[in-house]
């Protein structure tokens, strides 16, 4: 694998998404609106009180640390992958000495740089008005770091081989709709895990949505037991690992059928 | 009369080019599917977990979501499409043809408002229609004559306001046209999913006077409920036409400034 | 009616542009005091066309033909000046003015790229309360002038550039318009197609009279089409008049291409013997000289006399070559 090449692509990216700075910060500005709302509806529905332990300034602290995780996690360059197969950009880039997968990996890097540039402000501005309360520890602090990487890494890959599938059909990226709807559904968009009703909350506990974006926000303001950490972690990593694999799988065959048809 | 035949012919080509792809028709019905299913699920978590929110009960907010699709199934017919084909990304400012639209004989609002139709919008309106209907039921009301002319009047009102609305947004395209403006108003409608009086004093306060997003759906939906008082009827439907007039006279200022404008 | 078509008294048109100077610091300075330049894109020109002309508007880019084309057009609001299009102030952009002129750009497209040029057509029609009897004869008669019955039916995105011009030039004369401005028609095409068009666009204005004013950057298009051209340069009109005496004026030179019998030694030392006699690269075996016009007898004269001439031929220099020649030294 050529790195230096990568890197060099990573640079130039990120000039080229700086320049177009508005238009990210637009698209920041529209992830950020949901859970904005989510925010509002719970702290309303707390009032005073508490739902399931949670009161509205711990609410509060749990959706301005999820904004910045989503903004994280979430993939826009699994979006334009369909499009460079379909419109034949992937025919340039299978003949490059490189990985194909560092054209993700660049506008990946380079846009979580341009939309923290926003978010980071905005959250600040945010926690000045709404008041958040955390209880930051240093293990959580510490365990946040691998849970957001991982996070990152399992909601990119599980959206690239969805995406992939735009080998064989051309709408695949209907599939990302879908899995942005499981995760606001499932992921704690909607509601913290714990808000959930129980059928929900096992669903969630199993599938791939709430360790992409929810848990390590979870990990960070302490929403956890370190059995439930632990739990979560081996999960995670799990999901990852099949994501990684799909991704592999998906790619090879598809590259295959690619040349099989000739584009 | 006139105006309406040329509604009608717009419609008809519009539907024609987009028969043409046949998989928009599974994506659009899944997209549909998937709002409504997102949207009431919501309800069912956040009323899982509290009887009542501000006074608003379950029925209600059922209610006021049917209003919020059902005017996101109009603004997906044709005022979205129309004004981004003017001001949307690749639209017509952005490709330079728009001096086409300006050179046409007819009222070049009417012309960038009703142009563009997307019939799989309609899905969402029936859905919609589906959602409001039911929440009549669970309201439990009999719905008198007049209650039900003044609901048509406010959702009236409520069209005007946000067709209004994103035509100005529209409309600032001509002095700056990098910048995306009806994303933001696109953005900020996503706030009008729930009552405006469950958000914080200070954002109610710019949903209902500055962006009045917030009184789009709120406003029907208690003249439904038989709350609305006739006073704040007829404000909003003078608030609905003054913002049609502004929003008109912004639209002329900006054609002006296009032809002043270099090249 | 003996008005002309088209009048233009004194139009003008400046543009502000925000100016700054680069680097960091000039930009912070320009966020609190923009500072602006007038640009005058078009200088006080005067015009006059009658109905039935068919007029090429020429100069180099940034000269000031699109400027010019759009005020026209009623797409741009003057800074001073007056004009008349067909009767009517272009600028007011009255539905009435609007239906008696088009506009078809080389390289903007006003089909929808989703459907059939067909049903592009009907809306427009409707657009332009064209009659339907009318429009299906106005239909019929352009489609058998372009013969372009088979790509009627197939979607805009799938056709070829040049098919997709006859489209444009349909949808611009679908309702009949009396004048007709046409930026860059050609642009892109292939000689073949080029010269259809040509031949569309004479045919047409023979028949219907339509008012054309062509910018185009082929020579070609204005030769073959224009009898009048319009110079424009700096947003100056520098010339108003026929296209030869346009050549003549500019280029007071002829080009003379010699073959001799056999091959000369001391031909380029003869040559430098007339100053103002200029030897330009050979073609395919013959000399080719640029001699000012009152020179060529003398010189035609001492050649034939002194060397052994197998062929020798006086041409004009191609219209192109006068054309650069002006936009390079900007005068007439």
């Amino acid at each position: 694998m050529n790195h230096k090449g990568g890197w060099a692509l990573i640079k130039n990216t990120w000039q080229s998404w700086l320049q177009h700075r508005g238009f990210f910060f637009l698209l920041a500005f529209g992830w950020m609106l949901p859970l904005l709302v989510y925010l509002f509806i719970w702290s309303a529905a707390a009032g005073e009180g508490s739902l399931a332990g949670l009161t509205q300034e711990s609410l509060a602290g749990y959706y301005l640390v999820l904004i910045l995780v989503n903004q994280l996690t979430y993939s826009i360059s699994n979006w334009t992958v369909g499009d460079n197969i379909r419109y034949g950009q992937i025919n340039r880039w299978l003949l490059q000495p490189m990985s194909p997968l560092y054209h993700s990996l660049s506008s990946e890097i380079a846009g979580k740089v341009v939309f923290m540039l926003f978010s980071i402000p905005i959250t600040a501005l945010l926690a000045i008005i709404i008041q958040p309360r955390f209880n930051l520890t240093w293990s959580q602090g510490l365990l946040f770091i691998p849970a957001v990487l991982a996070a990152w890494a399992l909601r990119f890959f599980w959206g690239y081989w969805l995406a992939l599938l735009a080998f064989w059909a051309t709408r695949a990226d209907s599939l990302l709709a879908l899995q942005d709807s499981f995760i606001f559904l499932f992921g704690g968009h909607l509601a913290p895990i714990a808000l959930l009703p129980a059928w929900m909350r096992s669903i969630a506990q199993i599938l791939p949505f709430r360790y992409m974006s929810a848990f390590p926000v979870e990990v960070l303001v302490g929403q956890l037991t370190t059995r439930e950490i632990l739990v979560g972690f081996a999960y995670q990593a799990g999901w990852t690992v099949v994501a990684f694999i799909l991704y592999r799988l998906v790619w090879t065959r598809g590259v295959r059928h690619y040349e099989a048809i000739g584009g | 009369m006139r105006h309406l035949k040329l509604i009608a012919s717009f419609f008809k080509v519009s539907t024609q080019a987009e028969l043409a792809y046949r998989s928009n028709f599974f994506i659009r019905l899944l997209n549909s599917f998937l709002s409504l299913g997102t949207g009431v699920l919501s309800l069912v978590v956040i009323f899982n977990q509290v009887e009542t929110i501000n006074g608003w009960s379950l029925p209600g907010t059922l209610a006021l979501l049917g209003i919020y699709l059902l005017l996101g199934g109009l603004r997906g017919l044709f005022i979205s499409p129309s004004l981004e084909s003017v001001a949307g990304m690749d639209g017509e400012i952005w490709q330079g043809t728009f001096d086409f639209t300006m050179l046409r004989p007819v009222d070049k609002q009417f012309l960038v408002s009703f142009r563009n139709w997307r019939i799989y919008a309609l899905f969402d309106v029936v859905l919609a229609l589906g959602v409001l209907i039911y929440a009549i039921i669970l309201l439990g009301e009999t719905l008198s004559l007049g209650i039900l002319l003044s609901f048509l009047l406010m959702l009236l009102a409520s069209v005007i306001l946000l067709y209004s609305s994103l035509l100005a947004f529209s409309a600032l395209v001509f002095w700056n046209s990098g910048f995306l403006f009806t994303w933001i108003i696109n953005d900020l409608f996503q706030l009008a999913r729930y009552p405006v009086g469950l958000y914080p004093d200070w954002l109610r306060l710019i949903l209902t006077w500055i962006i009045p997003v917030g009184l789009m759906t709120t406003i029907p939906a208690q003249a439904l409920s038989g709350t609305l008082s006739p006073a704040m009827m007829a404000i909003t439907l003078i608030f609905s036409l003054a913002t049609l007039a502004g929003a008109s006279w912004l639209f002329r200022r900006g054609l002006m400034k296009y032809a002043s404008a270099s090249s | 009616m003996n008005q002309p078509m088209i009048q233009v008294r004194n139009l003008t048109k400046n543009y502000t542009v925000p100016e700054r100077a680069p680097g960091l610091g000039a930009s912070i300075k320009s966020l609190v005091k923009p500072q602006f330049r007038e640009v005058e894109a078009v200088k006080s020109i005067h015009l006059s066309i009658d109905t039935g002309e068919m007029v090429g508007l020429i100069g180099p880019n940034g000269a000031g033909k699109t400027t010019t084309l759009k005020m026209l057009s009623g797409l741009l609001y003057p800074t001073s000046g007056e004009a008349t299009v067909a009767g009517f102030i272009p600028w007011k952009r009255q539905p009435d003015y609007l239906r008696r002129i088009s506009m078809v750009m080389g390289n903007r497209s006003a089909m929808n790229w989703d459907i059939p040029p067909l049903d592009s057509f009907k809306v427009l029609s409707e657009i332009y309360r064209v009659p339907q009897q009318a429009y299906q004869q106005t239909l019929d008669e352009l489609i058998a002038l372009l013969d372009m019955e088979a790509l009627l039916k197939k979607p805009v995105r799938n056709l070829s550039l040049g098919e997709r011009m006859k489209c444009e030039l349909v949808a611009g004369l679908l309702y009949q318009p009396d004048v007709m401005f046409l930026d860059e028609p050609t642009l892109g095409l292939d000689i073949a197609m080029q010269r259809r068009l040509r031949t569309f666009l004479k045919k047409y204005n023979d028949t219907h009279a339509v008012t054309v004013i062509l910018t185009s950057h082929y020579m070609a298009d204005v030769t073959a089409l224009c009898p009048r051209v319009i110079l424009i340069h700096h947003g100056e009109l520098i010339y108003d008049g026929d296209l030869d005496t346009l050549a003549k004026s500019l280029a007071p030179f002829k080009l003379i291409k010699i073959q001799f019998a056999s091959p000369i030694d001391n031909f380029s030392e003869f040559i430098s013997q007339f100053s103002s006699v200029e030897e330009l690269p050979s073609e395919q075996g013959h000399h080719v000289l640029r001699i000012p016009r009152q020179e060529i007898p003398q010189v035609t004269a001492t050649l034939l006399e002194q060397f052994p001439v197998a062929d020798l031929t006086v041409e004009d220099p191609p219209i192109e070559a006068v054309i650069d020649q002006i936009y390079e030294e900007g005068s007439v």
